[in-house]
């Protein structure tokens, strides 16, 4: 997608959207960090799915599971502050991408799986974790940061340094 | 990513052209998120506000220490996966100060028991030899156990005759011998004993028995009983590489290796297996609710599933225990295993009257009994709150076309039994241990207890091997 094709009440609503996904995984990485002892350990062991063993095997090791739960932890923490502020817009969406990707292959709602960690809804192949993707998706398409956010003063800073290279 | 970024748009509408200098609304648009984090900030505050009011509020439930608590100083000796347990709960009770923490494992458990206890603000020193703890910290009034069962009696033997009063995690002691000599160091020490077969605490076994058994006589003659601890499948405990024990100190202390120190439980001469492990909880219920001590037990058991390399006790086992009660007769069946975690664990009595299922757990099986159909009306305790009203059982369950035969007995009616613990399970009877150091309370396990239990529960074992009937003789069971 060109971007700067966008009119100015559609960079605002991805803008919005942004920032709503950036509460989502600030709040979801803070409340771990802050927690007493927060573990993806029974997450992980519930897995079901193609992917199954690899999740487990995240888990089996003690470990291996105290990196697993760091990453966990601040990489929410980050990737929420990076899309509330507009900085690194584009890591910062593409990372929730990946996270958010791994949550769903966790523990996809393919036909015939049921799971014994109560969900809130009723999912078939699409869940919540599915569209939250898609709408990062847009948000790392539509490079929204450098219409709103710090990535438009990084961006002016570098360029004004790098002026010879621009254009 | 700077670079990546490089390659990035030319800025969102109006933003001008690329290399254009900033400008001020360059500035404006580009903080013009972080408010946004602002309430982000203000949100979170007030939620960790109402968390904080929560928790306060839950506290606010137990009634007050008294101002002249005198304090109980405290040392935990052994900061396993269980002495960090007893820990969390010693944490909410008011008047303990810690003192010290002992453990083999200066590297790992012993440090974390440290580190959370100096976050709570207490000066406490790490020991590795619990004999150089005894005779460096002269002001400990009582001492906290929960190390492998064959060190139980070592351990305990020279606390008390430190002159320190005792908690020791069940199993007493691995052998009969081992839990004599802390009967009687208890005994000649005049301390503290509290063995930690902790239901025997749990308001819910306490009103159960006083209550429902003793007082309503509910279950009118207790016949037959069976309860289980079923549990899933799960691999051996391992341990983070960085922090193996030199095996010069794993020998000192009595373990082969790395492997065995962390599944001491399956090993002979070291723990006693499921039976002794997740039993003695339970077993111990059967004695206490039944008045009576065993007078014979069959079992069978083996190794069925688990590796022999690694796994020396049997994985699973069955029971029957024939107990010569006040009331006559009655057959106590249990079971463990370790192959399959379905409807995990609890204990059923059922008597001509009326039946009590009853587990330490809040999850599953916490607490019921149900009414036989020929037994007198439940009326009386359901309107002082001994037992909730009935629940019908539930009908529409069955298939319409099931047939139903005359002779099925009518299911009775359950009521639930209106006691749950919110605290941790342990907390109850640490909290009897240390009000029976102030005089205020009375022991709840105290070591002869804890004896008639162990003479009970490692009989099983032995029935295995002999493969035959055994019985008990009176006097077994007193030291
Ligand atoms: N009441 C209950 O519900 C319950 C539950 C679990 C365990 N337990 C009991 O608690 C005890 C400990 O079990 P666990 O699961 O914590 O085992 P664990 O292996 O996790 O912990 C034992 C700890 O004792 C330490 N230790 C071993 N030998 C020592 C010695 N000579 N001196 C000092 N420290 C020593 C070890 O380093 C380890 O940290 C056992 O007796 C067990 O039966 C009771």
């Amino acid at each position: 997608m060109k971007e700067g094709t966008l009119s100015r009440v559609q960079m605002v609503t991805v803008v919005a959207l942004r920032v709503l996904i950036g509460w989502h995984f600030l709040y979801e990485g803070v409340s771990k960090l802050t927690a007493d002892a927060w573990s993806a350990k029974g997450y992980l062991l519930q897995s079901r799915g193609p992917l199954a063993e690899v999740f487990r095997w995240m888990a089996a090791d003690p470990e291996r599971l105290a990196t697993v739960d760091q990453l966990n932890m601040w990489g929410l923490t980050l990737i929420g502050l990076g899309l509330i502020l507009g900085c690194f817009t584009r890591l910062a969406s593409a990372s929730g991408i990946v996270v958010i990707l791994l949550f769903y292959l966790c523990n996809p709602p393919f036909v015939g799986y049921f799971y014994s960690i109560p969900a809130e809804g009723s999912y078939l192949i699409v869940n919540k974790n599915l569209v939250e993707l898609a709408a990062l998706a847009v948000i790392l398409v539509t490079g929204s940061g450098r219409a709103a956010g710090l990535d438009r003063i990084i961006h002016g800073l570098l360029k004004k340094r790098d002026r010879p290279a621009d254009s | 990513m700077a670079h990546d970024d490089e390659k990035d748009q030319d800025g969102g509408p109006g933003s001008g052209l690329g290399g254009k200098k900033l400008d001020r609304r360059d500035v404006l648009l580009g903080l013009s998120t972080v408010p946004a984090l602002g309430l982000f900030g203000e949100a979170w505050r007030k939620q960790r506000q109402y968390d904080q009011a929560q928790k306060e509020a839950a506290a606010e439930d137990a009634p007050p220490p008294p101002a002249d608590l005198e304090e109980i100083n405290v040392a935990l000796l052994g900061s396993g996966a269980q002495g960090q347990v007893l820990l969390d709960s010693m944490l909410r009770i008011p008047g303990l100060r810690f003192r010290a923490v002992c453990d083999i494992w200066t590297e790992y458990n012993q440090k974390r028991a440290v580190r959370i206890l100096k976050k709570y603000k207490f000066d406490v020193n790490g020991y590795e030899d619990h004999r150089e703890m005894l005779d460096k910290e002269k002001d400990l009034d009582a001492v906290v156990i929960a190390t492998p069962d064959f060190w139980h009696a070592p351990h305990t033997v020279d606390c008390l005759e430190a002159g320190k009063h005792v908690y020791c995690e069940k199993e007493m002691s691995n052998t009969l011998e081992g839990a004599q000599r802390m009967v009687h160091a208890a005994r000649e020490t005049g301390k503290l004993l509290q063995i930690g077969h902790q239901r025997r605490s749990h308001p819910r076994y306490l009103h159960s028995y006083e209550k429902l058994l003793q007082e309503a006589q509910l279950l009118g003659r207790i016949v037959t009983v069976n309860g289980q601890w079923n549990r899933a499948v799960s691999p051996d405990l391992g341990w983070p590489e960085r922090y193996t024990i030199p095996d010069a100190r794993l020998k000192q202390y009595g373990f082969k290796s790395m492997p065995q120190f962390r599944n001491w439980r399956w090993y002979k001469g070291l723990g006693g297996g499921p039976i002794v492990d997740l039993g003695s909880h339970q077993i111990d219920i059967y004695n206490w609710f039944l008045g009576a001590n065993p007078s014979h037990v069959i079992a069978s058991g083996g190794l069925d599933y688990h590796d022999p390399a690694t796994h020396e006790w049997y994985d699973t086992v069955m029971t029957v225990y024939e107990f010569e009660t006040a009331k006559g007769p009655a057959r106590a069946y249990y079971q463990t295993q370790t192959t399959n975690g379905s409807q995990g664990y609890y204990e059923t009595f059922m008597g001509d009257q009326g039946t009590l299922v009853i587990s330490e757990s809040e999850a599953a099986n916490s607490g019921s009994v149900y009414r036989d159909p020929n037994a007198p009306a439940w009326d009386e305790w359901v309107r002082r709150g001994y037992i909730s009203a009935p629940k019908l059982q539930e009908q529409g369950q069955k298939d319409e076309d099931a047939v139903l035969d005359v002779r099925e007995s009518v299911s009775p009616d359950e009521h639930r039994i209106p006691v749950v613990l919110r605290d941790p399970y342990h907390q109850p009877h640490l909290q009897n241990f240390f009000d029976a150091i102030r005089g205020t309370a009375t022991l709840h396990c105290p070591p002869e207890v804890g004896y008639e239990t162990a003479v009970t529960v490692l009989k099983v074992n032995e029935a295995i091997e002999a493969k035959e009937r055994l019985s008990f003789r009176p006097e077994e069971f007193e030291v």
